[in-house]
């Protein structure tokens, strides 16, 4: 058994802030490094690689990206990449699961899988870095957390305060996703409307995938308040959720941090 | 109700063959008795509809059994014979603890908030955790 070093590191890709941290630790199995160990910067290496892939693939703000193409009526179905594919499926299954409320072509606007494409290519990256043989690490992406090896203590930001954090989970393999308007304003619209989702202040969802995690806190966010129900009743779900009047809904299984 | 409808539509789409290729001959799953059916049966409802009740099949909530209406291929109108006595909804979703907001500041290893842009990030608590790693 060999150990490899600890990594830090932040890097900016698809308009986030994407911080990477791998705990120095044994390295799992018979995996390839060069001789000093250096598997986990490889490893990081490869993860802001296929971020930047994913971005000039699948960013509609990219004029020759696969997405603005296909948008555009250039590609056939049968052209689109396997991956793309698989990114408008997991589309079509949260926007018929929502009733309508999750939603990548608002009428008037271009096709935007930017709601699915984020969770999913930071998953993907956490399945790479397991792949690379990477035990301990936490990968954060904008505020959506993968993490794996040990419990990581994760702060959910307040709401309305900034420096101020609502609540503090421990998990140690998964996936925490919150959805809110603080940020980047009334970003996030109920598809069954084409109008901003208003009625929640912040939408945290924990599941085993971040897949699964953002695309539910999206499209529960959207949905309102009927959100709450609706995303705690997905099967391998926890909630917590703040409505408009500041009251906090949380699921029994939430793993808050003692 | 919400949580009742993928049950239905589940029993409907299961109907569908029952009620075009064979009679069910399966009763074994039926609990109740009162059931107008328990294979699927037709009968001309007044209207050009046809009208058949589904077997009744057994959920972990209880039995369940739908009568549907049929005009030609397509369903007009579905009605519940049996359902689980206790409300889905109810029983479907977790229960949910509801507390008030609070602010608290804690040592934590990330933090996890609505998408933040590579702009907002220099302000932000992951960058001061990031700074400090």
């Amino acid at each position: 058994m060999r150990r490899a070093e600890e990594v830090r590191r932040v890097e900016h890709i698809m308009g986030l802030p994407i911080s990477l941290r791998i705990d120095d630790g044994d390295i799992d199995g018979d995996i390839e490094g060069d001789i000093d160990g250096h598997v986990n910067v490889a490893a990081a290496d490869r993860v802001f690689a296929w971020l930047r892939e994913v971005d000039a693939r699948f960013s509609p703000f990219l004029a020759d990206s696969e997405v603005s193409r296909l948008d555009r009526g250039e590609l056939e179905p049968h052209e689109l990449s396997p991956d793309l594919v698989e990114v408008l499926d997991l589309c079509e299954e949260y926007r018929v699961a929502s009733g309508g409320a999750f939603q990548v072509r608002i009428p008037g606007r271009g096709l935007d899988p930017c709601a699915m494409v984020k969770g999913w290519a930071v998953q993907r990256a956490a399945e790479l870095l397991r792949a690379e043989g990477v035990t301990t690490f936490c990968l954060n992406a904008g505020g959506d957390v993968v993490s794996a090896g040990r419990p990581w203590r994760v702060g959910v930001r307040h709401p309305e305060r900034a420096d101020q954090l609502c609540t503090v989970l421990e998990i140690t393999d998964g996936a925490v996703a919150t959805s809110a308007r603080y940020e980047r304003g009334d970003h996030i619209l109920d598809g069954r409307t084409g109008r901003p989702a208003t009625a929640l202040l912040s939408m945290t969802v924990v599941a085993s995938s971040l897949t699964e995690a953002d695309a539910t806190a999206t499209a529960a966010f959207a949905m309102g308040a009927e959100g709450i129900d609706w995303a705690a009743a997905r099967e391998g779900c926890e909630v917590f959720a703040v409505d408009a009047e500041r009251r906090v809904f949380r699921t029994q299984g939430f793993p808050v941090a003692a | 109700m919400k949580r009742a409808l993928p049950v239905l539509v589940l029993t409907v789409a299961g109907l569908i063959p029952v009620w075009r290729y064979a009679p069910s001959t399966d009763t074994s799953s039926s609990t109740e008795v009162a059931e107008p059916a328990s294979t699927p049966s037709s009968s001309s409802s007044g209207s050009s509809g046809q009208v058949v009740a589904g077997s009744t099949i057994k959920t972990e909530k209880g039995p369940v059994q739908v009568e549907v209406t049929f005009e030609g291929d397509k369903i007009s109108s579905v009605r519940m014979l049996q359902q689980p006595n206790h409300p889905q909804t109810k029983a479907a979703v977790p229960k949910l603890i509801a507390s008030t907001l609070e602010a608290q500041s804690a040592d934590v290893d990330t933090v996890s908030g609505a998408t933040i842009t590579s702009d907002g990030y220099k302000e932000s608590l992951q960058a001061a955790i990031d700074a400090k790693a």
